[in-house]
């Protein structure tokens, strides 16, 4: 059977956790062995999280080891740095390029990484590299779109989450979970879905690891 | 000078000995008698009190202690368990000035509670414990166990046992040593003070067991564990704890007259369970092929010294409670010593007659492998506790200490106080500020770095009582959110106002217990308590309280903050001061609408100003890497640069509106 750990990082108030709590649904849906383990520590707002799923595989631990995820999807520049060790050489690595930066960086006090430092240093791990801009996430009807659920999409449009779940299982776990709003979130699952990302051959074709994004 | 004294008055002169500068407690069979005793003497230039209960004493020892003094609680095993929540946070954290726990243990249980063998928490904290063995032995122990405390900086446990602590004995006593007269220490630390993340609490745990393998080699050069091997090598080898060595002698007589012991017998008389003598225990294994552990209570020496056996390789036989020969009930006494000689005897004698003993070499390394043991294993950790080098790029991220909430009404709190402070011609480095559990731990990070420590639940009212015991000459000021002053910070408000300690509380209420994710507490409002429930006032429950005085403010009216605690500051006696908002999340989250603030950006000159005193993370810089979009895109002219508002984030709390200076924030009325 195919498994899939995946490691998703951001701030509190992104919506990483529900990130993982989608997909937790959608395995369970598809009646698929899932661990979802999530950290958000102290944070209400803005603090470090990450969420720690595993697919497909029954009996193991919570946790994903250092170069053991398949998957590593990061929704802040800075963040995306602590899941590196964790990439599985060969894996994939989502970089949702959003800035959150701490009041530090902003008073000028302490660094804030370049998203060059970022992208080299994801590459350095071996893992395959998309940068996901937030100025290019699309926009409906003058709103942008969710960007917790692009990124689902994006997700789904990897290979390896491909072979867990159809896309349609994820709409359906969408649905229930926003009935009322469930339109706006699955033209925002769909935009990432279409996003072009990142494989072995093409790493490199672009300088800075950074691809176009694809519009559906 | 020659004078009768029982266990519990040895230890409290052992405590004048060596210039004990704070001593609380709470009574509790067999321990009364110790403080007790200093309440009958005339003590100038010390604060002795029996305190609400063992944690809120165990508490202002700690502050005290902290504060650089020597300090002393005491209590009984049941109320270990009471101070246990703060105990063990401050082991972590260490220690300054001396800090000693007097526990009195009560095998048998002469008078009551759960028969509990306190070496059992000693070991679960990774505390030294010291056991005297006699009242003369709690004198010189007690004196030793302030300077192991300031030796290695961890509070150390005393511990006796009834028939010590109640036994009247004829003691040396030296002239009490007053406290040296000192300033008192303010150390602004929080890797050390609080435990808010995961890389405080590891580096406190690892600093935590090296101060035990510390105080094992002080210890051991104190030659507090006292090995007396027999010339001739086999036999029997005794290990021996506490009250337990007062038979001994006398058992070793009986049964060797009644023809049951011969041979060659070598004593380890161990003062500590906690840290194991490891290297006297190995020489005694080495020496003996027999090993008896005589100690009351629960097997805690004895399944130390199997485990060392184990490792040694060692073949011979324990005797002790592991094999049924002894009870882990009720005191011992001739009776048990003698049936331990006597079960460990015929074993000795049977080995001495099968074969001459042939002798283990000492293998000096391997007693000593733990230590590579432990440095290897740290390699096995997460990334998380490693340093720079070996976290690779992750130490290009920026640093991103947690603040509170955009809205928070805490932040209206802090900037009070710290005003507070600022008007009156202090710093906040000289102001100490004790901060508590939850949420309002919070302001010890920039942009407020106004919180010294964090202990346990309702800690801060206790460790502020302890500072200002230690004499500290600025005004002391204790914070504490509102579920946490429900849960433990009302026994500590109730010692202050009952000792007259003067100090400022704050409470921070908001009304519900936020940083676990908004539960309902005593103090939420009516309408959200659960059906059949209904809410405790605790601006009523203060009141009640009687302190000289309480005062009600909005933390969005920061000046309201600031009159109030600076009214409070220098007046004497015990002044509360509750900032009274609901929880932002909470209160939108309930349809309770805000305002929102807005910028005009011809008015913004960036001074950020609001950025750096509030550091609401509903601010950003616009078009300088702001928030939404990702970096500078190229050709931005610099004038166009001005703060921006989140208005999914803002509450409209206004504090960033009162600190604007050229009126470019505005709060919108709340639709």
């Amino acid at each position: 059977m195919t498994t899939c750990d995946l490691l998703l990082i951001g701030v509190g108030g992104q919506g990483v956790l529900t990130i993982g709590d989608l997909l937790l649904r959608a395995a369970f849906a598809a009646d698929l062995p899932a661990s979802f383990c999530p950290t958000k520590g102290m944070a209400q707002r803005g603090g470090f999280v990450k969420v720690e799923l595993r697919i497909g595989a029954d009996g193991v631990g919570p946790r994903i080891g250092e170069g053991g995820a398949d998957i590593v999807a990061a929704m802040e520049r800075s963040e995306a740095l602590k899941g590196i060790p964790f990439a599985k050489p060969d894996g994939n690595f989502l970089l949702y390029d959003q800035v959150w930066q701490p009041t530090g960086v902003q008073l000028g006090v302490d660094a804030y990484p370049s998203l060059k430092d970022v992208s080299d240093a994801i590459e350095a791990s071996g893992a395959h590299l998309t940068v996901l801009r937030p100025s290019e996430r699309p926009a409906i009807g003058g709103t942008e779109v969710s960007a917790n659920v692009f990124l689902l999409g994006a997700l789904l449009a990897l290979p390896v989450m491909s072979t867990l779940f159809a896309a349609k299982d994820v709409e359906r776990v969408i649905e229930a979970r926003w009935p009322k709003h469930a339109e706006a979130n699955l033209e925002a699952f769909r935009a990432g879905l279409s996003v072009r990302l990142a494989s072995g051959e093409s790493l490199g074709s672009s300088p800075d690891g950074e691809l176009p994004l694809g519009r559906g | 000078m020659k004078r009768i004294a029982t266990g519990n008055e040895a230890v409290a002169l052992g405590a004048l000995r060596a210039g004990v500068k704070v001593v609380t407690g709470y009574p509790g069979t067999p321990s009364t008698g110790c403080l007790e005793h200093l309440l009958t003497l005339d003590l100038p230039d010390r604060h002795v009190e029996w305190s609400t209960n063992e944690k809120v004493a165990f508490e202002i020892a700690a502050g005290a202690a902290w504060a650089g003094r020597r300090a002393m609680c005491t209590m009984k095993m049941s109320g270990v368990n009471v101070a246990y929540d703060a105990l063990i946070s401050v082991a972590y954290s260490g220690t300054n000035g001396g800090l000693i726990l007097y526990v009195a243990d009560d095998p048998g249980v002469s008078a009551g509670m759960p028969e509990q063998d306190t070496r059992g928490l000693a070991l679960m904290s990774d505390l030294p414990m010291l056991e005297p063995s006699s009242p003369a032995d709690a004198y010189d122990l007690a004196q030793q166990a302030f300077e192991l405390s300031e030796a290695v900086g961890s509070p150390v446990l005393l511990r006796l046992t009834t028939a010590i602590s109640l036994s009247h004995a004829v003691i040396d006593v030296e002239e009490p040593v007053p406290p040296e007269a000192r300033d008192v220490l303010l150390e602004k630390n929080i890797t050390k003070y609080t435990k808010a993340g995961s890389k405080i609490c590891l580096d406190q745990h690892r600093a935590l067991i090296e101060r035990l393998d510390k105080a094992a080699e002080w210890i051991r050069q104190r030659g507090l564990n006292r090995l007396d091997l027999s010339d001739e090598p086999g036999g029997l080898g005794i290990v021996c704890s506490g009250a337990v060595n007062a038979y001994l002698a006398e058992g070793l007589r009986a049964t060797r007259s009644e023809g049951l012991l011969h041979g060659p017998v070598s004593i380890l008389r161990a003062t500590t369970a906690v840290p194991f003598p490891e290297v006297e225990a190995r020489r005694l294994l080495d020496h003996c092929d027999t090993v008896l552990v005589l100690e009351e209570l629960e097997p805690i020496a004895e399944r130390q010294l199997a485990a060392l056996a184990q490792r040694a390789g060692w073949s011979g036989r324990i005797v002790g409670k592991l094999d049924g020969t002894l009870p882990r009930l009720g005191e011992y006494g001739l009776s048990a010593v003698r049936k331990g000689v006597e079960v460990a005897a015929s074993f000795a004698n049977a080995a001495r007659q099968e074969s001459p003993r042939a002798i283990l070499a000492l293998d000096e390394q391997e007693t000593s492998v733990a230590v590579p043991l432990r440095e290897r294993s740290e390699t096995l950790l997460g990334s998380v506790n490693r340093n720079d080098e070996e976290r690779g790029a992750e130490h290009l991220s920026a640093p991103r200490p947690i603040t509170v909430c955009a809205g928070c009404p805490h932040r209206g709190t802090y900037l009070g106080i710290e005003a507070a402070i600022r008007e009156a011609g202090l710093s906040k480095d000289e102001v100490m500020v004790t901060g508590d559990i939850g949420c309002t731990i919070l302001g010890m990070n920039p942009p407020f770095d106004l919180l010294w420590n964090e202990v346990s639940m309702g800690s801060s009212l206790g460790l502020a009582q302890g500072y200002v015991h230690a004499g500290i000459e600025t005004p002391v000021i204790a914070t504490i959110g509102d579920s946490t002053f429900f849960h433990g910070g009302i026994p500590g408000l109730i010692n202050a106002i009952q000792h007259n300690t003067p100090l400022t509380l704050v409470i921070l209420d908001n009304g519900w217990t936020s940083m676990t994710g908004m539960q309902a507490n005593p103090g939420t409002d009516e309408a959200s308590q659960a059906e059949g429930s209904r809410r405790v006032d605790p601006v009523r429950v203060v009141e009640g309280l009687g302190p000289d005085s309480v005062a009600v403010v909005d933390p969005y009216d920061v000046g309201s903050v600031t009159e109030a605690v600076g009214a409070a500051l220098f007046a004497p006696g015990v002044h509360v001061v509750i900032a009274q908002r609901e929880c932002a999340i909470q209160a939108r989250r309930r349809g309770i609408a805000g305002g929102v603030v807005t910028v005009d950006p011809e008015k913004c000159i960036l001074c950020m100003k609001c950025l750096r005193v509030t550091g609401c993370p509903a601010l950003s810089i616009r078009q300088v890497g702001s928030k939404g979009g990702g970096e500078s895109p190229d050709g931005d002219s610099p004038d166009r640069q001005h703060i921006e508002i989140d208005a999914s984030l803002c509450s409209g709390c206004g504090i960033c509106v009162s600190v604007c200076p050229t009126s470019a924030l505005r709060n919108e009325v709340a639709t």
